[in-house]
């Protein structure tokens, strides 16, 4: 008895969708629809990750991706909730003045766009959700593998300062960094609550004056980038910005040794 | 002619446009005949103490006992250590709160209660705010209506005064090193700023339309708790210059957040702000009690849960939300208290304690909080969509099934503020899950939205535009957000002005814009006058246009890597920043013409009929001036509201409850219980 049930019902459902897609309103607005994803996709595929620039490391390429990637993903979620909104706009709308002098159909549900509205819509969450994991995983490895170069940061109001415990102690004001070696930073305060953020290697974690915090990165790209203080810590917190530079490894021992330390 | 009739008559003249009685002169009737007839006593006479209190005697009480608070505690506390300072100031503060209170005659009631003088007949109508004319907007007057008018009043002034701090920051930062307002005084607006908006946007719908419109649509007399709901307002409008004296003693220096240790180390500004704070949670729980306890046992008979309006459940949403999520807020409030004047160590980690414990309870206010902002904005667009659309509201079910799974999930998801922070990395994993989680009900909220406007009549006035805003910003809010809930995209994103631009998106975009929305759509009931839609419109589009350009605009220079909360940049930004003032120059614009039109309309519009727009839900049944009393005979509801073409003629959705007890004017202060205890009165 059940399964018939269902089964007429399915069978119900699919004529009236098939009813649904033969409306003229229907292919109209999925036509905008078509045309509001392309261009969403076009943006998503073009504009955010150009915006955060060249990426300096694997973790902001892959950042930089997921950026494409959601974009492109919400583009036609986006364009439905457009479409017929555009589309209303258009061609349903109550020209002339005063109330429209009829009420639209008593449509009150239609359990198919409901039940495919969530279905999609989850679906899409438990990719987003799978997707995050998967990169959370290989930026955390990022640089603690292959034997890392550890780096302290201390940030005090309002400036950064670097030390290489391994390389004899060696101090500075500006990080220097071997080209695709990895590293890990060792992150603390002095002061107040600070965020070491390197911007285009997308790697941030605070500075906190009561426990030591760590993130890590590969550098891949030979460069100077902008170190910039991403937690307000006062005053100057605008001004608390510094560079990071990306040499090759031989010129990075040079530094080293210019600074009394050692490679 | 006693004196209070005086008042109430040169009140009228004085005010010919406030919604009330005055206008038509036709409001009395129904209760002259009733006194004529000697069923009922008359006001004169009523109130006792409390006809000598209003909003003026609050003021001289709160400066009184602020002074004196001021004068011992400075004699016998203040030293050169800045800790005794902290401790003057807060004195001063709660003094000027409790004598505030006192001298708007919040005490008052308690007081004769423990005396053993119970209210008579007449000094509820007296606190009802019965004949006293524009009077009784200042006054601890516990009709509804004048609540819900006074609540948008103080959310009008308190966006003028958010909106002009704004306005100076985007000056500020029009061009780099612009050294207009400089980096002192910039950091402390900006954590001014943003306190006020997000106290603003909690108060905006709930406030307003929560205590004016919902009791009406619902088919009450008034609120459960009438003199809690005064309480509510006088406790807000107490907290107000709390919160802006922090602006004179050197503001918030550490945005609106007020992460420890910045915040221990603050300057006196810090104290105004957690004392604001701690008064405007008394304010907001209260209000939470009273609006959920009216929705849970005052609703019209036949008025069962499916077919109580969408907006109700909003709102019931948002202070049902706000009830457990202050708390938290007001605990980590009272805890920087301490730390600051008693040497506390709550979240000084050299003492034992710990910022993050801080960071926790704010965050766990703070979530929760964008969905009180957000939800009963939003929704109040759902309302009066099919209205405008002349549809059904589409999936009733998935609406408030929608509204239910946002709020659960809104409370496990506080932790996507600190991902960043090195607070327990391990949890990143799970909280990016709740959050991505909350994109479903969300969704689900869209898809009854656009269900309505499917195949509807459209009428775009200002008010169903709003809708069309809210689905255009919403959605960038939206989508903004999930980048952000993804643990590496918010490593590099966390901190900087793309986070600013996603979240004006969503309580600006989507939330002030339901406002908004709103207003123009109660206005005429609120008013008894229609907002003008021409100026209506004109200022709509300077406001969505500006709008769109300023956080536009933020959200590149925020991917570029601009930090937020700077008051100056490095000159790659200087494009995106500049676009960006000029666009808030639009929104200021606009806004202005906003508060034009609503001065204007108020005093001189279009006379509104009692049901401009042919709505169903029941606050377009009740006649324009409302009577005291909302209802002289109370509806029995049959079905929903939306029953939009359906039948030709409509069968109404309501009619008049033959049980309903025929002496409406015995209702305020106390409704909850009138309703029996006039069931067997004499007529
Ligand atoms: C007139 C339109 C508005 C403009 C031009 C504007 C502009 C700004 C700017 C420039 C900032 C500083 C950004 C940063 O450094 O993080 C800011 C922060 C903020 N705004 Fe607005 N805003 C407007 C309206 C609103 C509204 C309606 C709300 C409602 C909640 C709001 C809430 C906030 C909050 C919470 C902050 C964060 C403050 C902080 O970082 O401590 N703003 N706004
Ligand atoms: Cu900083
Ligand atoms: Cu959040």
């Amino acid at each position: 008895m059940r399964p018939m049930t269902i089964t007429t019902s399915m069978d119900h459902m699919a004529t009236r969708t098939r009813g649904f897609s033969r409306r003229r309103d229907v292919r109209q607005v999925v036509a905008l629809w078509a045309v509001l994803t392309v261009l969403g996709v076009v943006f998503g595929l073009f504009v955010p990750a150009r915006l955060m620039g060249p990426p300096a490391s694997p973790t902001m390429r892959g950042i930089e991706d997921t950026m494409t990637v959601f974009s492109v993903a919400a583009a036609p979620v986006a364009a439905v909730v457009w479409a017929v909104a555009l589309y209303s706009l258009l061609v349903w709308r109550h020209k002339g003045a005063g109330p429209p002098e009829t009420d639209g159909p008593a449509l009150r549900t239609s359990r198919p766009a409901a039940v495919l509205w969530i279905l999609l819509s989850s679906v899409l969450c438990v990719f987003l959700l799978v997707w995050g994991l998967a990169e959370m995983g290989s930026v955390a490895t990022a640089g603690s593998r292959n034997n890392p170069m550890v780096v302290n940061v201390t940030g005090n109001q309002w400036v950064w300062t670097f030390d290489y415990p391994d390389k004899g102690g060696v101090q500075s004001d500006q990080l220097y960094l071997p080209v695709d070696q990895p590293v890990v930073f060792h992150v603390r305060s002095k002061d107040v609550i600070h965020s070491f953020w390197v911007v285009k290697m997308g790697i941030k974690v605070d500075a906190n004056p009561w426990e030591v915090t760590q993130t890590s990165v590969v550098p891949n790209k030979l460069g100077t980038f902008d170190i910039r203080c991403a937690e307000l810590c006062g005053l100057l917190h605008a001004d608390m910005e510094t560079s990071a530079h990306v040499v090759s490894g031989a010129g990075f021992t040079q530094w080293l040794q210019a600074h009394g330390g050692h490679a | 002619m006693s004196s209070a009739e005086l008042a109430s008559r040169s009140g009228c003249k004085r005010t010919e446009v406030m919604h009330d009685d005055c206008r038509t002169g036709k409001g009395d009737t129904m209760s002259e005949a009733m006194v004529k007839h000697g069923a009922l006593p008359t006001a004169e006479g009523g109130g006792g103490s409390m006809r000598h209190l209003n909003a003026l005697t609050a003021v001289a009480g709160g400066v009184a006992l602020a002074a004196l608070g001021w004068l011992i505690s400075h004699h016998f506390m203040q030293t050169d250590d800045p800790e005794t300072s902290d401790q003057v100031v807060l004195i001063t503060l709660g003094c000027w709160a409790v004598g505030f209170m006192a001298g708007i005659g919040a005490f008052a009631g308690p007081f004769r209660w423990l005396l053993g003088n119970d209210l008579t007949h007449a000094d509820e109508m007296h606190l009802a705010g019965k004949d006293q004319g524009v009077g009784r907007y200042f006054r601890f007057t516990t009709d509804h209506k004048v609540v819900g008018v006074q609540y948008l009043i103080v959310t009008m002034v308190l966006l003028a005064v958010g909106g002009t701090l704004a306005m100076l920051m985007r000056t500020n930062l029009i061009v780099p090193h612009s050294n207009f307002l400089g980096p002192q005084t910039y950091n402390s607006l900006v954590g001014l700023h943003g306190i006020i908006m997000v106290i603003a946007t909690i108060i905006m719908v709930t406030g307003p339309f929560g205590n004016f419109i919902l009791p009406i649509m619902i088919g009450a007399r008034d609120m459960a708790f009438p003199r809690l709901n005064a309480l509510s307002l006088w406790l807000l409008v107490a907290a107000v210059p709390v919160l802006l004296s922090a602006g004179f003693m050197g503001g918030i220096p550490t945005g609106w957040s007020a992460y420890a240790p910045l915040a221990d180390q603050a300057t006196p500004g810090m104290d105004g702000y957690l004392m604001a704070i701690v008064i405007f949670a008394i304010s907001s729980a209260v209000a939470g009690a009273n609006i959920t306890t009216t929705v849970l046992t005052m609703r019209a008979r036949g008025m069962t849960w499916t077919r109580t309006p969408i907006f109700v459940y909003g709102v019931v949403a948002s202070v049902g939300l706000a009830l457990p999520a202050l708390p938290m807020f007001m605990a980590a409030q009272v805890e920087l208290a301490v730390d600051r004047t008693m040497e506390g160590q709550f979240f000084i980690a050299s003492g034992g304690g710990s910022p993050w414990l801080y960071q926790n309870l704010f965050w766990l206010f703070g979530h929760p909080e964008v969905y009180v902002i957000v939800i009963p904005a939003v929704v109040a667009l759902m309302e009066l969509t099919p209205v405008f659309a002349r549809k059904p509201l589409y999936n009733f079910n998935a609406a408030v099934l929608g509204i239910v799974g946002i709020v659960g999930l809104s409370i496990m998801v506080w932790a996507h503020h600190m991902y960043a922070s090195g607070w327990a990395p391990d949890l990143n994993g799970p909280f990016m899950l709740t959050t991505e989680m909350i994109s479903v009900p969300t969704g689900v909220l869209f898809l009854v939205v656009i269900g309505t406007i499917w195949r509807g009549r459209i009428w775009t006035t200002v008010a169903m535009m709003s809708v069309y805003a809210m689905l255009w910003n919403f959605i960038i809010g939206g989508v903004t957000g999930i980048y952000l809930s993804d643990v590496p995209a918010d490593y590099a994103l966390h901190g900087s002005m793309f986070v600013t631009a996603h979240f004006h998106y969503t309580l600006m975009g989507a939330g002030l814009t339901g406002a908004i929305g709103a207003l123009y759509y109660w206005f005429p009931k609120m008013t008894g006058r229609m907002l003008s839609e021409r100026v209506g419109f004109v200022s709509f589009w300077l406001v969505q246009i500006g709008f769109n350009v300023t956080f536009l605009g933020m959200f590149a220079v925020g991917l570029a890597g601009q930090p937020r909360r700077v008051f100056t940049y490095p000159h790659m930004f200087a494009t995106g920043n500049f676009i960006s003032t000029i666009g808030a120059y639009f929104i200021g614009i606009g806004m202005l013409i906003t508060l034009y039109n609503v001065i204007s309309s108020w005093r001189s519009g279009l006379v509104a009929p009692a049901n401009p727009w042919g709505g169903k839900t029941l606050e377009w049944a009740v006649p324009n001036p409302i009577p005291l009393a909302n209802f002289e005979v109370l509806p029995v509801v049959i079905s929903d509201a939306y029953g939009y073409g359906e039948g030709d003629p409509q069968p109404p959705h309501w009619r008049a409850d033959p049980h309903s007890p025929a002496t409406p004017e015995l209702v305020p202060a106390g409704a909850g219980t009138t309703i029996s205890d006039t069931e067997g009165s004499p007529q």
